[in-house]
């Protein structure tokens, strides 16, 4: 009886996931310019969207963002991960820590609205920075720092100091130790701070809404402003194409990471067979 | 391995650690005032139990701590004030620290590539180590793919690569299963030899600083109390403490009852220990005896003569196929420990719970210690 229900359950969750994103999929081979009406398939949107310049242009605009604000936010966040769990003492450590993390917790809103006054009277006074590409980036990359810093010093804790000892012992100089040793093996974690914080700065709509100036409307804003003039199907296709790439990324690397689980798996079970100690 | 015999080295101090101090926090003396000289070729172990600072000392030895107080020579050099990758000075991790990313051959390269040595020359190098500690077909695995005794003998020549004048083993098979741990000590022993490098390792393992070690220093709360020989710390002791360190020991207290150039009486609450040997002291001078469990004999029969005897009650006895150890109860309710060696299979002899029996002791197997 329980299972019954635990399996339906389940398929309800997934629905309620899925469908919408599904339906969404097929909507936007629907020929007719309404949305939510099936009329018949059609590439029509998907033509309308290659023709589409704003759309084209927010699209390459968001995804230069996101490749710079990922940069970013992977250097400063490792630099700030770093700090925080190699130098366990120096005055300030808690509230720099604090300091660090507080974007994560802070209201997108609360962000957005005291970098626009910051940068309004920062223009005032210094006739810099015109609002556009390099505000957005910065408001992003201060979010996306804090991530990168709670993804890469989870891994830096978890490091085994003696790592490091055994590289000095060998002659690295502290610089070489990171070079040689804690680079390598934070990579891991360097990328997934990267693709998290891509994505959290590609569908981040608030605080580019605060930031952008005119000329510079990133993808989720083009979108949002659309949706509320009345939907069109070619933000169907644009949806369908950003499905499609996200899907493609994530079975590619979810195929790398079980293809090399089962190496390891299968090199740790060899050591064992060739019967040598 | 070359069967000639080893010409004799002459002795000369390699190490030499002078009132090394370290204080960590302004309080916590982790090493006090430790002096001792380590000579060329030698396996030196620092035993103690946890928190004896015999790890803290290792670390000040390889430059990961800088001691509060004191110097530290090797070779006559000053290398106090050296950083760790300026000391010619290798050391092989407890749980061994290989780098996880980097095969067995990289993981020996390693220390050598930061050298800038040439690649042919680390290429001879590497294969030569590989071959040393019989690994050569691993040259290629990662760390993770190896076993706990093979990553441990990988450590081995990672730390032996760079060719060190002085080599730090921390607690070197503390990682190991008992089974384990046997075989690959004297393999262990048996490559530092063949290098001939000097070794100074750290153990809490008696059993294992006895195997190895030429010299023992034993460490307790940051000094060293006794430097010596494997033979001269088990027989000899110079305090209780090293006494109730080193091996299981059975203690009686007591006063020095008629003392003489070549005897001594001491009498002790259950019985007279004669000792046949002088020992600087006084009539009256409290003192404690130790007697090691397996220099005692037992007996259901009195011993002849009036001393180095007790009698008591089987109370215990755990059972070791070789040997086994009988716990007694003497008349004032201590406790002694008695190792017989089982030399019959004959089981309706032997000493079982409950037995009265005589435990007797040579005059030459006791030791006396000043309180």
């Amino acid at each position: 009886m329980s299972k019954i229900f635990a399996r339906t359950w389940l398929i309800m969750v997934y629905l309620f996931l899925y469908l919408p994103i599904v339906t969404l999929v097929i909507y936007s081979f629907n020929d007719s310019p309404l949305v939510s009406i099936w009329s018949q398939a059609s590439l029509r949107w998907y033509s309308a969207l290659a023709n589409d310049r704003d759309l084209i242009a927010s699209v390459v605009l968001s995804f230069k963002i996101a490749l710079m604000v990922g940069l970013l936010s992977v250097l400063f966040g490792t630099l700030t991960a770093f700090v925080l769990s190699k130098y366990k003492r120096f005055y300030g450590r808690t509230f720099f820590f604090s300091m660090a993390t507080a974007p994560l917790v802070m209201p997108d809103v609360i962000v957005g609205l005291s970098l626009l006054l910051m940068l309004v009277s920062l223009q005032h006074w210094l006739g810099f920075p015109e609002r556009g590409l390099l505000t957005i980036l910065l408001g992003h990359a201060l979010l996306g720092t804090a991530y990168a810093a709670v993804v890469v010093s989870s891994r830096l804790k978890e490091m085994d100091v003696r790592l490091d000892e055994a590289a000095m012992d060998l002659g690295c100089k502290p610089r070489q130790v990171f070079r040689f040793i804690t680079f390598p093996l934070i990579m891991p974690s360097l990328i997934s701070a990267f693709l998290l914080t891509f994505t959290l700065s590609f569908d981040d709509v608030v605080l580019a809404s605060f930031l952008s100036g005119p000329g510079y409307s990133t993808l989720p804003m083009v979108i949002f402003s659309r949706a509320r003039l009345g939907l069109n199907p070619s933000i169907n296709a644009v949806a369908a194409v950003t499905i499609a790439v996200v899907s493609v990324a994530v079975i590619v690397s979810s195929i790398y990471h079980v293809r090399t689980q089962r190496k390891r798996d299968h090199e740790i079970a060899m050591r064992y067979s060739d019967g040598s100690q | 391995m070359a069967t000639e015999p080893k010409p004799n080295k002459v002795k000369t101090d390699l190490l030499r650690v002078e009132g090394v101090t370290k204080i960590f926090d302004g309080v916590i003396k982790a090493v006090d005032d430790v002096s001792l000289t380590v000579a060329q070729g030698e396996i030196f172990a620092l035993l103690g139990g946890s928190g004896c600072g015999k790890s803290t000392l290792l670390r000040l030895l390889a430059g990961f701590e800088v001691p509060t107080k004191g110097r530290i020579f090797l070779a006559g050099q000053d290398i106090t004030d050296l950083p760790p990758y300026q000391r010619p000075i290798n050391m092989m991790f407890q749980s061994y620290a290989l780098f996880p990313h980097l095969t067995v051959w990289q993981n020996i390269a390693f220390g050598l590539q930061r050298d800038h040595m040439p690649k042919a020359q680390i290429a001879e190098r590497v294969e030569s180590m590989l071959k040393l500690i019989q690994l050569t077909s691993f040259a290629q695995r990662k760390p993770h793919q190896l076993s706990g005794g093979q990553q441990q003998r990988v450590a081995l020549a990672r730390s032996l690569a760079k060719q060190p004048k002085l080599l730090l083993l921390d607690e070197p098979l503390g990682a190991l299963d008992k089974k384990l741990r046997e075989k690959t000590q004297v393999e262990l022993v048996g490559i530092i030899e063949e290098v001939g490098v000097t070794c100074v390792l750290v153990t809490h393992d008696q059993e294992e600083a006895m195997t190895m070690a030429s010299t023992i220093a034993v460490m307790h709360e940051g000094t060293i109390l006794q430097t010596g020989t494997p033979d001269e710390v088990y027989e000899r002791p110079n305090s209780r403490q090293v006494a109730e360190f080193i091996g299981d020991v059975n203690i009686f207290e007591g006063q020095i009852e008629t003392y003489a150039a070549d005897h001594v009486r001491i009498r002790s609450e259950v019985c007279v220990h004669y000792l046949m040997h002088g020992i600087s002291g006084h009539v009256g001078l409290s003192v404690v005896v130790a007697v090691r469990p397996e220099k005692i004999v037992l007996s259901k029969k009195r011993p002849a003569g009036e001393v180095n005897w007790c009698v008591g009650e089987v109370v215990a006895l755990v059972y070791f196929g070789d040997h086994t150890i009988y716990h007694i109860q003497l008349a004032n309710a201590q406790v002694i420990k008695a190792q017989q060696m089982n030399r019959t299979t004959d089981l309706a002899e032997a000493i079982t719970s409950g037995d009265r029996v005589y435990a007797s002791w040579s005059g030459l197997a006791l030791v006396v210690l000043v309180q």
